[in-house]
């Protein structure tokens, strides 16, 4: 007999999709199931027995009022650090006792989210002990969230991760959020620099940043091997680093030939359940080239590398005729943000091309300037993105040092208003009306 | 100002808030403290964090700091 | 419950021994050996069937992807699961990708057949798969999302249930690669979106539409009123007092605030703060659908989604009417969209007015921009238009 009645939740069971209640009442089975074990190997669990039962009686309250039962809470858990714990009360504890508290714990997760089987065993049998069992692989951020536990356990659960496992916490508040990464160079033949190696590198650098919040608000790295951007860094990071090369795109004219002809597949196969005719390089590539930089001549694929704006369509449509370029590096682009609260804002690129090369203090320079501003200038939960807007594009230049260049615009500005600096201007601003006056009457 | 004074500073100026408010942005220490770099005022309040003076408290998307246990949602959250 | 201690905290002295700012562990230690071989030597890739990828490295190596998808939330038994599998099959080492999938990889093209029979052989008692192979190239991908009511203080809605909603309908899309190109669906369930929704092929945005009920009686027992006016980000809030009578029918002016209705955004961001200002409403919130957005720099710029319907009310537990509206908007997108435009591509192409027409869907005031600056730039200045 189930602890609550849940029969709207309980219809979420059904259909292919793999089914998050299923995933509760797994864990609320194993639990029940594995209690006695657990107290004699001397593990009693930390938490009550009955937390995923509870979960699911509180979401059927849910679907029954259409309204949530979780508080906030400000703890931030463990000594020293300002982030990396979610505080979660519920607000019906006598109803539902085993998430009267509720916290989430943030764990900083490897770049590119590769794992052994032995690590993750470890993170189970910890979350058994001290948690509700459940989990998210992976929160929004990118760290691996573990999804209820109570006050008390912070602080063991933080000494068992560091001590038996070698892993911190991540972030949360107003700090450099747990930076993430696509998979790069791992996995990716599109990757145009080490991101899980930079990822890795800088979060190592500012672990004071990621576990001390002292920024206006949150701040976000992201980085994305090539254009293509698997981690969505252009919409959702501040500092955004997006993979990108200056020479040209290798051209293996025989797999031109192949896919032209129809021996390879195109797009890699991405399109395949779907009937849509013979390839066509002219209509599906040289067309579709945002910068038409591209021809056919004599079955050869010419491509006019000057003009090519990397949008990775091509590369991506036959990827064993084209391959990116051998001067590599990164663009970074800055300011990203959901819209609250002025609307939503893109990244915009303030370094066109960088090397990405280890210890990277070319790249560190640039992040500092700019946290040094963003701490000076910046307004209380007042994001990058909106400082840039408020100061300028031209302060942003001015900070990190970089000059301008049309790389840096869409286009022109629209009006004339710009604002001279004095010294910009020959003779400054101080005038003498007595010289003015012996040409002009008054 | 040495280090200890200006420690004394931050918590003096808590203190002369405490009838309106426990908690308050980082911001509002480079305020008490204009003359001093914003990573050092950091570095002062990470201190008095250690030293358990201060404690953090978080929305989940932004943090402030305040006298360690003090606040009134310390009360609702039954956390003393 | 026995309190068991684990040895490495002492109260009294919480900096004893303390281990901290350690960071992640090192990527390269949890890499299986043909990727860490052939990491940055990787010459092109192939996707054998939806769901099932081989990646070819320059020195002849290949490793095989099958890639599953998963409900996010994940109990240890499944993740314990996962870990049988891939001592199995993998040789101890298994990955998650950005949008929540699994990735279980092999280094010969033998090892697959005997992995995707394991993984779509598992269902839960339920009848759901545990491991659905797919979300490969030009199809559904899984969904990102956030918290909704199983873990989250603010939400207009729940997450889980309405991904479990969309998924199960457009699952089909999940396991096939027929659209235009890729869709990237996302939910986040308030306007804070810590779900990034805002560059999505289409996006679901759960939004409250009632401002906060004050708790003026408990209010300044419970709240420090500067922090709660601090909090909001239109100012609409303001210190006030009020007369109030108790529940005991005792008379007495209170310390409180007032907030200026007609100026709340619905943003929650008082409620963080105080949690004598709840705004959570039955009949109030729902959702937003928008669409179009992208970030991919393929072909097009990235762009912001759009709001394309206005609200649709939440009916737990299976959201029938967001059921409908989805897949009315991908069967049509599907349809139409030729072969490579993404979603905001299509809609751009035949004009915003064609795609009200051919998705059925109304279109009302509250989808003309009136929000700040940007606005503007969202009507439209030209006599180009199609009737
Ligand atoms: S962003 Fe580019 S390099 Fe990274 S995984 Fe995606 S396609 Fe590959
Ligand atoms: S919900 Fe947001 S906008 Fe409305 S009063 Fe509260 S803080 Fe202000």
């Amino acid at each position: 007999m189930p602890k609550h009645e849940t029969p709207m939740v309980d219809q979420l069971e059904s259909g292919p999709w793999p089914s998050f209640v299923s995933e509760i009442k797994r864990q609320s089975e194993a639990r029940h199931q594995k209690a006695k074990e657990m107290e004699e190997a001397g593990k009693p669990y930390q938490i009550p027995v009955d937390v995923c039962d509870d979960l699911l009686g509180v979401l059927e309250m849910s679907f029954k009022d259409g309204t949530t039962h979780w508080k906030h809470g400000g703890i931030v858990g463990v000594f020293g650090y300002g982030g990396g714990v979610i505080g979660r009360y519920c607000d019906q504890p006598e109803m539902f006792p085993g998430v009267a508290h509720f916290h989430t714990m943030r764990v900083n997760q490897p770049a590119g989210k590769y794992y052994t089987t032995e690590y993750l065993r470890q993170i189970c049998d910890l979350w058994d002990f001290r948690g509700s069992g459940l989990t998210n692989m992976h929160g929004s951020t990118g760290d691996i969230v573990l999804l209820g536990t109570r006050t008390e356990q912070l602080e063991e659960i933080f000494g068992t991760l560091t001590h038996e496992m070698d892993q911190d916490l991540g972030g949360s508040g107003s700090n450099l959020r747990t930076p993430a990464c696509c998979l790069g160079e791992s996995r990716c033949e599109f990757a145009c620099y080490d991101t899980q190696e930079l990822c890795y590198q800088l979060t190592m650098e500012y672990q004071d940043e990621l576990h001390r919040p002292a920024f206006p608000y949150k701040f976000k790295f992201k980085f994305d091997g090539c254009p293509n951007g698997c981690v969505a860094s252009i919409a959702r990071s501040d500092m955004s680093f997006i993979g990108t090369w200056r020479d040209e795109i290798r051209i293996d004219q025989e797999a031109v030939a192949a896919y032209i002809g129809g021996e390879l597949k195109p797009n890699a196969g991405a399109h395949a359940s779907r009937d849509w005719g013979p390839f066509d390089i002219q209509k599906e590539v040289i067309d579709l080239c945002p910068s038409q930089c591209m021809r056919l001549e004599d079955g050869k694929l010419i491509i006019d590398n000057k003009e090519c704006v990397r949008c990775m369509h091509c590369i991506n449509t036959m990827p064993r005729a084209l391959r990116i370029g051998n001067d590599r590096g990164l663009s970074i682009l800055v300011g990203a943000k959901a819209p609250i609260l002025d609307g939503a804002q893109m990244g915009s690129l303030l370094v066109p091309f960088i090397k990405a090369e280890p210890p990277y203090d070319e790249i560190k320079e640039i992040i500092e300037n700019i946290w040094d501003w963003w701490m000076e200038e910046g307004k209380n939960r007042e994001r990058l993105g909106e400082l840039i807007k408020r100061q300028g594009f031209q302060k942003l230049l001015e900070v990190t040092g970089i000059k301008p260049v049309p790389q840096h615009v869409q286009e022109p500005r629209h009006n004339p208003y710009i604002f001279w600096k004095e010294e910009e201007v020959p003779g400054g601003w101080q005038r003498d009306i007595k010289e003015f006056r012996k040409l002009h009457q008054r | 100002m040495d280090k200890e004074a200006a420690k004394q500073a931050i918590v003096d100026f808590i203190n002369s808030k405490s009838k309106s408010k426990s908690k308050f942005y980082f911001n509002d220490f480079t305020k008490v403290l204009p003359d001093m770099k914003t990573r050092e005022v950091k570095k002062l309040l990470t201190q008095l964090i250690n030293e358990g003076v201060l404690e953090f408290w978080s929305s989940g998307s932004t943090t402030m700091y305040g006298l360690a246990g003090a606040g009134k949602q310390h009360a609702t959250e039954g956390e003393e | 419950m026995t309190f068991v201690p684990s040895g490495y905290y002492n109260p009294d002295k919480p900096m004893e021994g303390r281990i901290t700012d350690i960071g992640p562990r090192y990527y390269a230690d949890f890499l299986p050996p043909v990727i860490k071989k052939n990491k940055g030597k990787w010459l092109y890739h192939e996707i054998l069937e939806p769901g099932v990828l081989m990646h070819k490295a320059e020195s002849g190596d290949e490793v095989y992807t099958v890639r599953c998808g998963s409900p996010r939330l994940l109990s240890v038994e499944t993740i314990r699961e996962i870990c049988d599998i891939a001592d199995k099959h993998c040789d101890g080492y298994v990955r998650f990708t950005t949008r929540n999938n699994i990735e279980f990889m092999v280094d010969s093209k033998d090892k697959l057949e005997a992995l995707k029979e394991d993984l779509t052989s598992r269902k839960h008692p339920g009848g759901s798969y545990k491991f659905p192979i797919g979300g490969t190239g030009a199809g559904l991908t899984n969904i990102v999302h956030t918290q909704g009511w199983i873990h989250c203080h603010t939400p207009a809605t729940d997450a889980s249930a309405t991904v479990k909603v969309v998924m199960d309908e457009l699952f089909e899309e999940f396991q096939k690669m027929e659209l235009p190109a890729k869709l990237r669906i996302s939910m986040a369930c308030c306007l804070n979106m810590c779900g990034a929704v805002h560059c999505s092929d289409i996006a679901i945005l759960g939004y409250h539409r009632k401002p906060p009920i004050i708790d003026h009686e408990w209010l300044d027992n419970l709240c420090e009123i500067p922090l709660a006016v601090a909090a909001c980000p239109t100012g609409a809030i303001r210190p006030t007092k009020t007369k109030i009578t108790t529940e005991s029918g005792e008379e007495k002016e209170v310390k409180t605030v007032a907030i200026k209705q007609e100026r709340c955004m619905f943003c929650g961001n008082c409620y963080t703060m105080c949690p004598s200002l709840p705004l959570a409403d039955k009949e109030g919130d729902g959702l937003v659908i928008m669409a179009g957005g992208k970030i991919s720099n393929r072909i097009s710029q990235p762009k912001f989604s759009k709001v394309v319907v206005a609200f649709i009310p939440n009916e737990p537990p299976r959201w029938p009417t967001l059921a409908k509206v989805m897949r009315k908007l991908v069967e049509t997108y599907a349809k139409h969209a030729r072969k490579y435009e993404r979603f905001g591509d299509w809609a751009e192409r035949i004009g915003w007015e064609r795609f009200f027409e051919l998705c059925e869907l109304e279109f009302t005031h509250h989808l003309i921009d009136d929000f700040r600056d940007p606005a503007y730039y969202t009507w439209r200045q030209t006599t180009q238009f199609k009737f």
